[in-house]
């Protein structure tokens, strides 16, 4: 099986459960204080496609959580194959954050494949995100899951898919 | 087509077509160009091969695009020429260098241990400088592992690592490198130029070599030569020699750079370790020398830390013994080593230095002396002084208490009115104190004068002196006259009485005027020798009736002596 690696990005706000969801399904390599000292945390998570014959090793880079990156998180964006962007389903203005953090990546690296995750599904009955808007979101990015960091819910399915939309990705660009 | 021209058309149709052909050429700047594309290979080649026209023409302009070229696009002519310039610099660091070892070569040429002297042989053979071979031979390193990253995305092209060192998630480990590379890039380096290149951890070190696309990282353990980085640096411009594109363009596919592993192998060839003596227990420890020498070093350490300690406290001994020696005043006392030297006052009656110095084991030879002289009035030298004025023959013994200066002993008379007279004549004494000094020549006169007391002279009858009695008393007047005169000497003065005596028969009294006139016969010839003696006369009294009245013993005159004296005296 061939082996390919990418580099992916985790981009939220502050405290959206970025780490979390995350943390559940990649191997912990690094302590969590990088995160605050450095301000990114590596991961990796490996996913086979058997059809494809590919071993894909997704090396994930846990960038510290901001509505506004500066030189050094654009620094850790560099590269990347792919984005998981994370907002707080109990939060709508943090949706928007992730709309802003998109632009702006996109505007300096061009377009990448990416998923997004609204984060806290378990607090269902704190929601203040609308399904139309959701509908509206998915209907824009394609790729929207609601997950839940607490439970595992389909966190596991985005990063699967994020991995198939980069080996996708790749074929086409070659 | 008039006539003429048919002619032409027979005449130089072919000609025509040929120069409208050329014309053609002419006109048509694509045909030059290709014409002249075609020709200029060829034309530059002859041209440089007939003289330098060609290159004195071209070196203006060519120098123009290139300066232009380069200020444009830095980088772009900075990853061409990386495989190029990195050579190139590397040999002129290393020229730097082997002049730096031949240097240190000079400097440690004339190290003689016998290893110095097999690796200078060892060097000579090998034809390489003493220094640089010295400096392979002390160096002890090791590649562990190498890390070959994209420098785009921070993912690991490669990673090679000895069999025995522990591994972590590699991928991880390059991500986390190329982000703690960004962090500190973005944070330290004010125009985000700067580089980590190297780290120390503990016992390993980690390099980083940057080239245009990706970054070599090895781990190392132990001290690595700076030579290292130039040979890390070829191996990383040999990558992008052979993968400079794959390289540049790496998103994850291992399979994109085949054979990677096989370059990035040859950093882990680089390792040099201490020569390994045969005899193993004998590397396990110092060598013995280094123990002996260590050894020699600290009991000479000891040997001087107790020296010094012994020779501080003779400095202190030697203080105090100054400080309470009578007629010595020490200014200033200091010791350079086991040398002393004492400066200060000193009263020429008071011990010398060196007298006192010996007294604390500091021998002459290890004090140098400068003393002032000076009059002390403390009680010891003050009594030495009045021994020395008065003179240390006598039997006396001096001593001085409160300014009173007290005498004990024996000594003449005559010694001890002097000392009377003259004590006040000595600094520092206000009264004198002869309580106990003893005269034993006036004692001897005074006994001499008691034996001569109440020596009697006989007579026969009346006024006449039994045979030979009268000479006696002219001899016994001439000598109180001689004590006479000697008794002055020892501030006496002799009384002499004359007392008569008769016997009991008779009658009483004719035995008075008797008496008296015997007496005061012997008064005057005791008045010849110049003696003045009272007189006295008296009978026998007291008669045992039935005894004879007459006795010859009775009939004599008695010479009284009396000593007096003219001082009090203890």
């Amino acid at each position: 099986m061939t082996p390919v690696t990418s580099k992916v990005c985790v981009v939220g706000d502050f405290a959206v459960g970025k780490t979390s969801v995350i943390e559940r399904f990649v191997n912990n390599q690094f302590s969590g204080k990088y995160l605050s000292t450095v301000g990114v945390k590596i991961d990796t998570k490996e996913i086979e496609f058997p059809d494809l014959g590919v071993a894909h090793k997704l090396v994930i880079w846990d960038v510290a959580g901001s509505d506004e990156f500066g030189h050094t998180e654009f620094a850790y964006l560099r590269g990347a194959s792919g984005y998981i962007f994370v907002a707080d389903g109990t939060r709508q203005a943090t949706l928007a954050v992730v709309e802003h953090l998109h632009g702006q990546i996109t505007q300096k690296y061009g377009p990448a494949p990416f998923v997004l995750l609204v984060n806290k599904r378990d607090l269902v009955s704190d929601w203040s995100v609308s399904d139309d808007y959701l509908d509206a979101l998915t209907k824009a990015y394609g790729n929207v899951y609601r997950t839940s960091a607490k439970t595992g819910d389909d966190v596991e399915d985005a990063i699967t898919r994020l991995a198939e939309l980069i080996v996708d990705n790749d074929i086409q660009g070659s | 087509m008039n006539d003429l021209d048919q002619l032409k058309e027979l005449l130089f149709g072919a000609e025509k077509e040929a120069l409208d052909s050329i014309a053609e050429r002419m006109d048509r700047r694509d045909v030059r160009t290709v014409d002249v594309a075609d020709i200029l290979p060829e034309a530059i080649h002859k041209s440089h091969r007939k003289d330098d026209e060609l290159v004195e023409s071209l070196t203006e302009p060519v120098g123009e695009c290139l300066q232009r070229a380069f200020r444009d696009d830095p980088e772009t002519y900075g990853d061409a020429l990386y495989p190029v310039m990195g050579p190139a610099i590397r040999k002129s660091i290393m020229h730097a260098l082997r002049n730096f070892s031949q240097q240190i070569n000079e400097a440690v040429e004339h190290s003689f241990s016998a290893k110095g002297l097999k690796w200078r042989m060892q060097a000579s053979r090998a034809g390489v400088p003493f220094g640089e071979y010295v400096l392979q031979k002390t160096m002890r390193y090791r590649v562990e592992q190498a890390y070959l990253i994209s420098r785009e995305n921070g993912l690991l092209v490669d990673h090679v690592h000895h069999q025995a060192s522990k591994i972590k998630d590699s991928d991880a480990v390059s991500a986390m490198f190329t982000a703690i590379q960004d962090f500190v890039k973005e944070s330290f380096s004010p125009d985000r130029t700067g580089r980590l290149e190297s780290a120390d951890m503990g016992e390993f070190t980690l390099w980083a070599v940057h080239g245009p696309h990706a970054l070599l990282v090895c781990v190392i353990r132990g001290v690595p030569p700076k030579n290292l980085r130039a040979e890390l640096s070829a191996i990383l411009e040999r990558i992008h020699f052979r993968y400079g594109d794959a390289v540049r363009d790496y998103k994850g596919d291992t399979s994109s750079v085949p054979d990677v592993k096989d370059e990035l192998e040859r950093c882990l060839r680089f390792e040099a370790r201490e020569e390994r003596s045969d005899n193993e227990t004998k590397r396990r420890g110092p060598p013995a020398w280094l123990i002996i020498g260590l050894l020699l070093l600290a009991a000479v350490a000891i040997f001087l830390g107790l020296r010094n300690w012994f020779y501080s406290q003779q400095l202190q001994d030697l203080d105090a013994v100054l400080a309470t020696t009578p007629g010595i005043y020490v200014t200033e006392l200091e010791r350079d080593g086991g040398d002393f030297s004492v400066r200060g006052l000193r009263d020429p009656l008071a011990r010398s230095v060196a007298d006192v110095a010996a007294n604390v084991d500091i021998p002459a030879d290890r004090i140098s002396v400068s003393m002032q002289p000076f009059q002390s009035l403390q009680p010891d030298i003050i009594a030495a002084r009045a021994a020395q004025v008065f003179g240390q023959a006598e039997s006396v013994t001096f001593s001085v208490v409160d300014e009173t200066l007290s005498v004990t002993g024996d000594a003449p008379w005559s010694w001890r009115q002097r000392l009377q007279s003259r004590f006040s004549s000595l600094a520092g004494v206000e009264s004198l104190d002869l309580s106990g000094l003893t005269s034993n020549d006036r004692t001897a006169f005074a006994e001499y004068v008691s034996s001569l007391d109440k020596r009697q002279f006989f007579f026969r009858n009346g006024v006449d002196f039994v045979e030979g009695n009268e000479d006696e008393l002219r001899a016994h007047a001439e000598k109180l006259r001689t004590l006479n005169d000697d008794a002055a000497n020892f501030d006496y003065t002799i009384a002499v009485t004359v007392a008569g005596s008769t016997d009991a028969s008779g009658d009483a009294a004719v035995n008075a005027v008797l008496a008296g006139r015997r007496a005061a016969l012997a008064a005057d010839i005791l008045a010849l020798s110049g003696l003045d003696a009272g007189t006295s006369g008296k009978p026998e009294a007291g008669l045992v009736a039935g005894q004879p009245q007459e006795d010859v013993r009775k009939r004599y005159v008695q010479v009284n002596l009396e000593l007096e004296s003219s001082v009090e005296t203890p």
